[in-house]
């Protein structure tokens, strides 16, 4: 920062909003940020669990369902031999990734105003994460094999899963990115655990959270191997929000099927997650800091940077579409071209035009600063986004399935009664998750925000005595 | 396996049996009252019954039967086909020679017996009518023996009863009889012509003089014999030898796909269907240096035209299809006859005139003549004899060599409905006391306008003898259940005259009565089994039984081959009489029928409804629509249009002010203003697996217009029923996949599309490793010029690797297992598809060399054998359905669910031991029948010493391929360049479907070859 531009006065509307609004003390933090945490949940608390605990009842219902009868509950058939499972798979697995970039990538580069939402992000990203692991194993025919099967366990039979398919892939990819995923967030969790135990009242609540924090005094020591261990992880993170949804688009990039057999998924991919999971954590944040009274951590300018990172991701994806579309002509293929046309006009073009709208159109609300500051917008259009970006890998797999190459084999899918129930059961599973999380942990990140107040106020201080 | 106290019965031949036995075991508590009370009068309790209770009372019925094991041999000796009874061995198959007839004429069979169990139909191949290939309905043989449906016990006014109770009652009555010589005693046959129930029909004479015996079906083939009495005088067998035939001209007749000699005809008609011979005779073929010894290709290949109104079969082969009403058939074949025939066109002038300047006709005339004694006309049994006696004169005048006429050897020509109606009457004027039905369900068979059930209340003792508890059995006094083909004792004989013995598999499953006994009983001869019977009626000396060594080594032989001596045929020349031809025709006006016409169609799967409760059938699509369990109404896409109609819509179909609802189909190539539904469905009977499916045509149909000629008109109804269709998309795309070329272009070798699906494909990876220590590389060839869609290979497999069914409502989802399916695409002509044509791929998986399917697979499930073929690991698939994915020929399927576990009692006896029953779960395909490779590669590994030897070309067979009566499928090794497979793969039509993907399909088509006349281009 040169000297001159100190001097200049920062018009008001230019001037950054702070990370933390109001004036804060450590104190007054710990009580907010806690407060959630002790307090009685109160009704509203208890009627939401009581709607998300339904739908997981449904799931849980609908998988006995599954197990009992056979994967033929769902309304696969052939062609289709993929739809909602996976489908729901790939949008829960891309959801999650907003919070690893949040906690990883936005570390590394130092962004202060990841702080406030990471663990809040990283919550989401388990549970997702969660729901997006229900799916790969119970979509297969005899889950009680697939769940060990395509595990290189040593066996008496010598048989090895096979390493050349993206199947194989997944496993390692997706239990990589769960167990990374929950250390990173129990590890940051850790002085906020001590804190807990500290300012609890009960024996119970002390010995748990006792025993969640290991030990934890608050040394020197102990902040140093911390930040280390958390710099580490992060690092460990960071190619995975690369690598995971590289490697599931891997499952329809490296097959055959005109509309999967295409280069361009893997950044494309990744782009999308990026998008939709900043959109769910907008959805959740939202409602959250509002019933939550969090919004002088979780300020404005938090929703206006999330805002311009679904701006970008969306344009990423648009461009991965024109490019898509565009080798498909280029390469004169029949089979490609005719993918093409099929989604445009063909009996699912709802599903595709209605994805443009989503994901490529909607989203350009966010050029606007006004919009950008809207809560009810930015809702509505994070909302969309995840209908879109489910879209997409609704026409990405059940469109491109349904008409391949030949036409006596093409076939229509009807999604059953079951695929409605499994989907919004794994939202009620992912909903119960989070108000349990909500309840017990703090959703943001005592320690780090504290940090963040110190930075902030040396930074301020250090303009004064320049000045 | 339950301990069997061998002192103990191990079955009960009755109920009767059953209940008064103080042995009755504990466990079947309960069964007599659920026996005595399935299916009673009106089957009352299946009607609100739910499935799964239905397969309970299945379960718990077939569990007296099942008790004791699967060995069921029956009681007589029967002899193997190749090999001596003595040699049975647990696991080694047996192959029995055996018949069964359809519309009274038979057909040899060679059926797979495994630990006494039959478990799949082929063709004879000595017997002439079957030449070792089957149709769908003799491999359905296979399923309906185990059918858990069928009438398990005798029955008394609906309440149990039992064979020797019947007897018992035969013996009063024919006492009874004797004082007016049996004089009220009727006999209704289905049609037959076999030896034996002739000999038994003079037993019963005997004893009752004045008994009669008359013949229905509602299939019947009078109009054949009528036509040749109108024509020549005498009622004649008509029979054709397409072999000769270079122009065929199929009036309303699918002969490929119906009647007695579908399978010769399709054989012969399949070898002329290609630009040069195949095998040794077309080794030049039109590469060949040898240009003159070759024979000329244009002479070699036949052109087929069609005249008819719902695509058939042989339609779909057709080079030039004319769409027409069915009531317009005998004008066009007036209008040829008027060409053709000389002096004939003032005769039929008036019945001619609307096709008088045809293009067609004139066309299609020019052509026959020119080809004269290789040309032919032949009629459908559809059609009206004075239809049949036009073709007739037509032949007779062309002098063709392809049509052949013999003495009937139907033990009755006249089988129609006026049957039904003398027996009305007879029974209205009490003329009837005791009328013992044999013919298949006349009930429901008789057209809507004899009240048949009603009549049958009139006569005091109705006997029913039917393997089903049908419409005809609630109205019977009697019923007996009938014995399997494949449970009987019995003969046939062929359209050729060929005689041919029907052996039992296995003994009766269900209490079954054989024919023989039945007929027995009334001749007198109650305690005497069928197969006593049999023997005494075959017991008159013959030159070839003195040749033998008498009689009883004589019947040895004769069970083994399956067929007596052949006698060669009585041909007989009969002389033509126009002018009779004229008398009956010049008062003939053609008055169209204003509006729809209704047409009729016998029905692909079910015929005329007797197959109604084979499942094996019912999910078999139909050839041109490819729908499955039920029937459609079949229109145009122009009819549709103009009435704002649209598939799947149900209509209200009213004929008469009689009135069916009937879901529609809208089918190219269909004759405009007229509505096409097959029979056959909409039973009410007691056949689950029948009942309910689809609309009864019979309610509508008369006996003035048995198949067309009525005006029907149609009104919606606003529901609509999602059909059940295996394909659903009809056309090619303008994608290379199911490729067809002109003879023209075949001939001086201008195949630009089948060149772009040749070639070299280079790759990136390692080529296929060819480790098989004998070099074999399996492959299949797939002669589309061959195939007609009939389904037989789809049926064969089926029967082959224990496919499972799955109903209706599955299909729908695009569920069926079928792993052989056979894709038929409509061309349109002109931009339209008014005159579409028809092209059939049959396509199983292909076995890739660079199989997309196995990189895929998370678990190794589906890998590579050494021999080239891409192996199912049923095991070890864990079912993640990524292979059929990544399949670009969507040839797997997936066990969405336990389908076997519907199958319960009997039809578990029906699997194929070779072949693994697939869990839910888990993922299949075809495997090139691996299973028979194997059994080769065991027969001859032991060979030479133990040596061992390579296994020659045509020893391993798969089942689509022995079923194929056409010839269409070859398969072998590539390794032999000499092997069939390697020729056809070296074909200049040959081609890899979906070459561009570099999948290296072992599987190659060849492109279908059509033969038009320039004239009509």
């Amino acid at each position: 920062m040169s000297a001159a531009a100190a001097h200049t006065p920062v018009p008001e509307h230019l001037r950054e909003a702070p990370l933390i609004e109001g004036p804060q003390s450590d104190r007054t933090l710990t009580d907010s940020i806690l407060h959630p945490v002790w307090r009685d949940p109160g009704r509203g608390w208890w009627m939401a669990l009581a709607v998300t605990s339904t739908f997981l009842g449904i799931l849980v219902l609908c998988i006995a369902y599954l197990l009992l009868t056979g994967v033929g509950v769902w309304g696969n058939n052939s062609p289709v031999f993929w739809a909602f499972d996976i489908i729901n798979f790939v949008w829960w697995v891309g959801i999650g990734h907003a919070g690893t970039l949040i906690s990883a990538i936005l570390l590394l580069f130092q962004q202060g105003w990841r702080t406030s939402i990471n663990r809040f992000a990283e919550a989401m990203t388990l549970f997702a994460v969660i729901c997006a692991a229900i799916y790969p194993g119970l979509h297969t025919g005899r889950p009680w094999f697939a769940a060990y099967w395509l595990v290189p366990i040593p066996n008496t039979m010598d048989i090895w899963p096979n390493f050349k398919s993206p199947l194989v892939w997944d496993v390692f990819a997706i239990s990589t990115y769960f167990t990374v995923s929950l250390l990173f967030w129990y590890v940051g969790l850790i002085p906020d655990l001590a804190t807990l135990r500290d300012a609890s009242v009960s024996r119970t609540r002390r010995l748990v959270y006792g025993f969640f924090s290991l030990g934890w005094r608050g040394s020197a020591r102990h902040w140093y191997n911390w930040k280390w261990a958390y710099l580490l992880l992060a690092g460990i993170s960071t190619p995975l929000v690369l690598s995971v949804h590289t490697i599931v688009s891997f499952d329809f990039a490296t097959s055959i099927i005109p509309g999967w057999h295409t280069t361009i998924f893997p950044p494309y991919f990744v782009a999308g997650a990026v998008f939709s999971g900043f959109a769910m954590v907008l959805s959740l944040l939202i409602p959250a800091r509002h019933f939550m009274g969090l919004k002088h951590v979780l300020t404005m300018r938090h929703i206006d940077n999330m805002c311009k990172i679904i701006l970008v991701t969306g344009w990423m994806v648009t461009f991965g579409y024109i490019c898509e579309y565009f080798a498909d002509w280029y390469s004169g293929s029949i089979y490609e071209v005719g993918q093409i046309l099929v989604r445009m006009l063909g009996p699912y073009a709802w599903s595709f035009w209605l994805l443009v709208f989503c994901n490529c159109i909607v989203a350009n609300l966010f050029w606007f600063r006004s919009m950008r500051r809207n809560l009810w917008v930015v809702w509505i259009v994070a909302a969309l986004v995840n209908v879109g970006m489910w879209l997409e890998r609704f026409v990405i797999i059940v469109v491109s399935l349904h008409r391949d190459f030949m036409p006596a084999s093409w076939g229509m899918y009807y999604p059953t009664i079951i695929d409605i129930g499994m989907i919004t059961g794994t939202m009620g599973l992912f909903g119960t998750a989070f108000l349990v999380f909500l309840k017990f942990v703090p959703a943001v990140a005592l320690a780090e925000v504290k940090e963040l107040r110190y930075e902030t106020e040396l930074q301020l201080q250090h303009a004064e005595e320049a000045h | 396996m339950p301990q069997i106290d061998p002192t103990k019965p191990r079955f009960w031949r009755s109920v009767e049996d059953f209940t008064s036995g103080a042995d009755r075991p504990k466990a079947a508590h309960g069964y007599p009252e659920l026996v005595g009370r399935e299916f009673p009068v009106g089957a009352t309790e299946i009607d609100g019954a739910t499935r799964r209770d239905f397969l309970k009372l299945v379960g718990l019925t077939a569990a007296g039967t099942m008790a004791a094991g699967c060995m069921r041999n029956p009681p007589e000796r029967i002899l193997p086909y190749v090999r001596q009874p003595a040699d049975i061995r647990p696991g080694i198959p047996l192959h029995y020679a055996t018949s069964t007839s359809l519309g009274g004429y038979g057909i040899g069979l060679l059926v797979t017996s495994r630990e006494g169990r039959p478990i799949k139909v082929e063709g004879n191949p000595d017997h002439p009518a079957s030449f070792g290939a089957s149709g769908t309905f003799e491999q359905a043989l296979a399923y309906g023996v185990y059918d858990p449906q069928r009438g398990k016990h005798v029955k008394r006014k609906g309440e149990l009863s039992g064979w020797k109770s019947f007897k018992a009652d035969v013996i009063s009555r024919l006492e009874a009889a004797k004082a007016d010589n049996g004089k009220k005693i009727l006999f209704l046959d289905g049609p037959t012509a076999s030896p034996f129930d002739g000999w038994l029909r003079k037993q019963v004479g005997k004893t009752l003089p004045e008994a009669k015996f008359v013949t229905f079906t509602s299939v019947d083939r009078d109009a054949v014999f009528d036509g040749t009495e109108l024509a020549f005088g005498q009622r004649l067998e008509t029979r054709f030898d397409f072999d000769k035939a270079r122009v065929v001209l199929a009036l309303d007749d699918d002969f490929l796909e119906s009647g007695p000699d579908r399978l010769v005809h399709a054989r012969d008609f399949a070898r002329h269907r290609v630009p040069a011979p195949d095998g040794a005779e077309g080794a030049a073929s039109l590469g060949g240096d040898d240009a003159k010894t070759r024979p000329s290709a244009g002479e070699w290949m036949n052109r087929l035209y069609v005249a008819e109104c719902a695509y058939s079969v042989t339609g779909g082969q057709a080079d030039h299809r004319l769409r027409v009403r069915g009531s317009d058939i005998i004008c066009l074949a007036a209008a040829l006859y008027a060409r053709l025939v000389p002096d004939g066109a003032a005769d039929v002038a008036a019945l001619a005139a609307p096709y008088k300047d045809s293009k067609w006709v004139a066309a299609v005339a020019k052509d026959l003549s020119s080809r004269g004694a290789q040309a032919v006309v032949t009629v459908g049994t559809r059609q009206p004899a004075e239809v049949h006696a036009l073709a007739a004169a037509i032949n007779a005048t062309l002098k063709s060599e392809v049509v052949e006429y013999g003495r009937p050897l139907l033990l009755d020509t006249k089988s129609g409905s006026s049957t039904l109606k003398d027996i009305v009457a007879q029974a209205n004027a009490g003329q009837i006391d005791t009328l013992v039905i044999t013919a298949w369900n006349p009930v429901y068979a008789a057209p809507s306008d004899i009240a048949f059930a009603d009549a049958l209340t009139k006569i005091p003792n109705v006997v029913y003898y039917g393997q089903f508890e049908d419409e005809t059995s609630v109205h019977a006094h009697w019923f007996i259940p009938a014995a399997h083909d494949l449970e009987s004792w019995g003969d046939s004989t062929s359209i050729d005259g060929t005689v041919a013995i029907q052996q039992p598999l296995i003994a009766p499953l269900f209490d079954g009565v054989q024919r023989g006994e039945l007929f027995g009983a009334f001749a007198g001869m109650p305690d005497s089994t069928a197969h006593e019977l049999l023997r005494e009626a075959h017991s008159q000396t013959s030159a070839d039984m003195t040749a033998n060594g008498g009689f009883e080594p004589w019947w040895e032989r004769v069970l083994q081959k399956g067929v007596l001596s052949p006698t060669p045929p009585d041909t007989i020349t009969p002389t033509l009489q126009t002018a009779k031809i004229g008398e009956r025709l010049r008062p003939f006006k053609f008055e169209r029928i204003e509006g729809i016409e209704i047409n009729y169609v016998v029905d692909n799967k079910v015929h005329d409804g007797r197959y109604g409760d084979n499942a094996w059938l019912q999910e078999l699509p139909e050839p041109l629509t490819k729908v499955v369990w039920g029937n459609v109404g079949m229109i145009s896409p122009a009819m549709a249009e103009k009435n704002g109609l649209a598939a799947e819509e149900i209509v209200k179909l009213t004929v008469d002010g009689r009135t069916i609802e009937v879901p529609l189909f809208v089918l190219p190539g269909h004759a405009e203003d007229s509505i096409s539904l097959a029979i056959g469905y909409g039973r009410t009977g007691g056949e689950a697996i029948a009942r309910g499916v689809g609309s009864n045509a019979n309610a509508l149909r008369t006996t003035s217009a048995p198949w067309f000629g009525s005006r029907a008109t149609l009104a919606k109804t606003g529901k609509s029923d999602r059909l059940g269709i295996t394909q659903e998309h009809w056309a090619m795309e303008g994608r290379p996949i199911a490729l067809t070329a002109e003879l023209a272009d075949v001939k001086r070798k201008h195949l630009p599309m089948v060149e772009e699906q040749n070639g070299p494909q280079p790759s990136m990876m390692d080529e296929w490793p060819n480790t098989s220590p004998e070099g074999y590389r399996w492959a299949m060839a797939i002669d589309m010029a061959k195939c007609t869609g009939c389904n037989a290979c789809i049926l064969a497999c089926e029967s082959e690797n224990n496919i499972l069914i799955v109903g209706k409502d599955q299909v729908r989802r695009g569920r069926e297992m079928h792993w052989l399916r056979v894709d038929r695409y409509f061309e349109e002509v002109d931009g339209s598809l008014a005159d579409a044509k028809v092209v059939v791929q049959p396509m199983a998986c292909v076995q890739c060399e660079k199989a997309p399917c196995e990189y895929v697979c998370p678990v190794n499930a589906t890998v590579h054998s050494d021999e080239g073929l891409n192996d199912m690991v049923y095991n070890r698939c864990v079912g993640t359905r990524y292979c059929a994915n990544n399949c670009p020929y969507k040839v797997r399927r997936f066990n969405y669910l336990n389908w076997h576990n519907s199958l319960q009692g009997t039809y578990e006896m029906k699997m194929n031991p070779d072949v693994t029953v697939r869990a839910r779960g888990v993922m299949e395909k075809c495997t090139y029948c691996v299973q028979r490779i194997e059994q080769a590669r065991i027969a001859t590994r032991t060979e030479n010493h133990g040596v061992g030897r390579v296994i020659r070309d045509g020893e391993v067979v798969t089942a689509c391929q022995q079923s194929c009566a056409s010839g269409a499928i070859s398969f072998g090794s590539l390794h032999d360049p000499k092997s069939e497979v390697s020729k056809k793969h070296a074909d200049e039509r040959a081609y890899a479907v979906l070459w561009e993907l570099n999948t290296r399909p072992r599987t190659r088509h060849l492109a279908k070859v059509r033969n038009p006349n320039p004239e009509l281009a």
